[in-house]
């Protein structure tokens, strides 16, 4: 595949960017900010009716057949809108998990339903600061899970859930349906609440344990959702950044618009290149999905996107002056967005560390 | 795609063969004269393999082939650390404009000699009191109405590689009472003619391949000229863009992240092995994500260059990033170092060793366009911010306040 998007790709991009630009409306994301469990239906049913739930799996499965390209760049466009729900990403990431690694029973019941958006997945790796935890505290034998999952994004809403536990032979990948009893979903108060985050805890429930090594299996998974949410942190960061340079042409002051000023100009040259380096490096990473080097890209895209949409989302804020910093003016729905996406799926230093692993193991 | 990869893997094969007799290793001690010699004859050796002028035209001596031969030659010579420096600037810039600009005959001789390495051109365009700001240019060029002939008096600077060169390009003020832009007409000038004064300028990095010019009432012909009477500034400019299409390097034209890797790995750290450090992984980590999106960003304007299309600004992009973070990874690397780190290789290059990559890198941020004019050609010409502020624009060049 090219790193040049042909007309087809290029239309997907176009097209989101259009709907969801005409149904973009920051007071509704605001409302959410203060609701605890909410997110934005509107938006996701947008995804399911537009198709973009179906982009990335596969045709037998009621997919569209195309990949973390197409998909890249429709998450580019969520994340120009801050939009309010996390389930694109994370239903795409349950649904490779199951995909790549659940039986074909588990496939026939639930890849269609992710493809046509009736279903929600959420993703539960981390113990508290741990990323891919060695030994999980959630505990799955035979074949039911006991203990908590804290903060899994989407959790709160989601029909299924694919959690990383500690089985009987080392960590293990399980698949729980979250909407039973004995599962206990308590909604936490985030400082981004659309992501509808809630820890997740387990009496004795019944979890399909899915193949392969738990460890190597998350990781892949957070390589796939890495690409996804690199995506979206560059389609955040350009729409901070074109903010940033049109406010810059309107507002004067001594007498010249403020962009006339080396200090605000060379600020949103210097965020223009962060996005592009993070544009580059996501695209280079969806390119490169099936690559055995495939690992370092995403985390490369990981890492740019992360310190572009966090920098821009700042800087755009200060070059706004006074009325950045207002509930009214939408820029902290991006601060906040921004440390969001950071977090979700692994900090730098998780990032980095994985990085440096695959770098160091191949000089 | 293919058809480059073929060409490429046949260019490769060649520079491995010729390794041996112009590379680094084949360069590790010589003289300055002796390395221009060994230079001269890579030059002709490429010639002669059909790698000079690759995509030139085939009336003037090249391969006539694209600029993705050309990169992708470029890219594989890279590697082995030949000496071509003397002829970068030659060949990408002063032989190409004056092909463009003067009569059949002369200058296919002109331009044979220089893809064969036997004559230099340099370009004579900064000066003492214009760098950024080109257009401020002080050298004269004064007619003398009786012959036409054209009379030079002034001083060019960071002249790369006059001292060895043969013919030069040169800009100069052919009318001071016009505004700056307008008053300039280009010519190009025989080095060794009288009047012409080249003192090499040795810059802090030990190393002298730059130079200041002096010209003392030389005389020209106005058939050296290229380009309209007043017309100076564009044909300079002209000048500028033909290079656009050259090889980059995500390194930043310094050493590999893969060699600091290697170095951490038996470094060590409070006693573990430095790559196991959380600072040192953090630079690893961060630069490795700035490198590969620079490697991306020139794949991707290859292919948009292949598909025909334009290529876009990413060359400031690519230049202001790649040799500002080779700065900040090579005084990195000779920190970890310690002590050690303090060491002077007087054959140490740019490309294999961190001290000559950091105190040759301010020059690289400087030289063919400041880190600050970057900022501003991706604020103005992609982004759409105004211009700074100029209180000598429309105001004719006598009147601007020197």
């Amino acid at each position: 595949m090219s790193l040049l998007y042909d007309e087809a790709q290029q239309q997907i991009a176009t097209e989101a960017a259009r709907v969801l630009d005409d149904a973009y409306s920051g007071e509704r994301l605001k409302a959410l900010l203060e609701a605890k469990g909410a997110y934005d239906q509107e938006f996701w049913k947008t995804c399911s009716e537009q198709g973009w739930t179906a982009v990335a799996l596969p045709e037998e499965y009621g997919g569209l057949g195309l990949g973390l390209v197409e998909l890249g760049l429709i998450a580019e466009a969520c994340g120009g809108v801050a939009c309010g729900a996390p389930f694109l990403g994370s239903s795409h990431a349950a649904a490779q998990a199951i995909l790549r690694f659940a039986g074909e029973a588990t496939k026939a019941e639930w890849l269609p339903r992710f493809a046509g958006g009736e279903a929600k997945g959420a993703i539960g790796f981390a113990d508290a600061q741990d990323m891919l935890p060695v030994a999980p505290s959630l505990q799955l034998s035979n074949g039911r899970l006991n203990g908590v999952k804290p903060a899994v994004s989407g959790g709160g809403a989601a029909d299924l859930a694919v959690v990383l536990a500690s089985g009987e032979h080392g960590p293990v990948l399980a698949l729980v349906v979250l909407d039973q009893t004995n599962v206990t979903r308590t909604l936490v108060d985030t400082f981004d609440n659309s992501r509808v985050t809630a820890d997740l805890a387990f009496d004795g429930v019944e979890a399909i344990a899915l193949s392969g090594d738990g460890l190597e299996a998350a990781r892949t998974i957070l390589c796939l959702q890495a690409v996804v949410t690199a995506h979206e942190q560059v389609g955040g960061a350009q729409k901070m950044l074109t903010a940033a340079r049109d406010y810059a042409l309107t507002r004067k002051a001594f007498g010249q618009p403020i962009g006339a000023f080396q200090s605000v100009k060379h600020r949103i040259a210097e965020d223009y290149v962060l996005v592009e380096l993070a544009r580059a490096n996501a695209q280079h990473a969806a390119v490169h999905a099936d690559h055995p080097e495939f690992g370092r890209y995403a985390a490369a895209a990981r890492l740019s996107a992360t310190e572009a949409y966090d920098t821009v989302s700042r800087d755009a804020t200060q070059v706004h002056g006074g009325i950045g910093v207002t509930w009214e003016a939408d820029m902290h729905l991006h601060q906040r967005r921004a440390r969001t996406l950071a977090i979700e799926i692994g900090n730098m230093i998780f990032w980095e560390d994985a990085l440096v692993d695959a770098l160091a193991e191949a000089a | 795609m293919v058809d480059i990869d073929a060409y490429r893997e046949r260019a490769r094969a060649w520079l491995d063969s010729q390794a041996a007799a112009f590379g680094h290793a084949a360069r590790r001690g010589l003289s300055v004269a002796e390395d221009l010699a060994l230079g001269r004859r890579w030059q002709a050796a490429k010639h002669d393999a059909g790698y000079a002028g690759i995509s030139w035209k085939k009336e003037h001596g090249g391969q006539g082939l694209g600029p993705l031969q050309k990169l992708a030659f470029e890219q594989e010579e890279m590697k082995h650390g030949f000496p071509n420096t003397y002829f970068a600037v030659s060949l990408g810039m002063p032989v190409p404009i004056m092909l463009r600009y003067l009569p059949d005959g002369w200058k296919q001789e002109r331009a044979r000699a220089a893809l064969r390495g036997d004559e230099i051109w340099c370009q004579l365009f900064s000066e003492p009191a214009a760098g950024s700001d080109l257009a401020g240019l002080r050298t004269r060029a004064t007619r003398d109405e009786a012959t036409g002939d054209w009379i030079i008096n002034g001083q060019k600077l960071w002249t790369t590689w006059a001292q060895h060169a043969d013919y030069g390009v040169i800009v100069a003020r052919t009318d001071p009472t016009v505004p700056k832009h307008k008053g300039l007409t280009y010519f190009w000038v025989d080095m060794k003619a009288p009047g012409v004064t080249v003192r090499p300028v040795k810059l802090a990095e030990g190393s002298s391949h730059v130079n200041e010019v002096f010209f003392d009432d030389v005389r020209i012909s106005d058939a050296q000229r290229l380009g309209p009477v007043g017309g100076g500034f564009g044909v300079a400019m002209e000048t500028l863009v033909i290079e656009r299409y050259s090889a980059t390097d995500p390194a930043g034209f310094g050493p590999p992240l893969a060699l600091l890797i290697e170095q951490a790995k038996t470094d060590q750290v409070r006693g573990r092995p430095a790559i196991e450090d959380g600072r040192v992984r953090e630079r690893v980590a961060r630069t490795y994500a700035i490198q590969n999106g620079l490697a991306a960003i020139h794949k991707k304007s290859l292919l948009a260059l292949e598909a025909g299309l334009q290529p876009g600004p990413e060359g400031a992009l690519h230049k202001l990033v790649s040799v500002r973070t080779r700065q900040k990874l090579s005084e990195f690397a000779i920190d970890l170092k310690g002590v050690s780190g303090l060491r002077w290789d007087g054959d140490g290059e740019r490309k294999d060793d961190w001290v000559a990559s950091w105190i040759s890198a301010p020059t690289g941020r400087i030289a063919g366009g400041a880190d600050e004019m970057l900022l501003n050609t991706i604020a103005e010409k992609i982004l759409g911010l105004p211009q700074d502020h100029r209180p000598d624009k429309g105001v004719p060049f006598n009147a601007i306040a020197q």
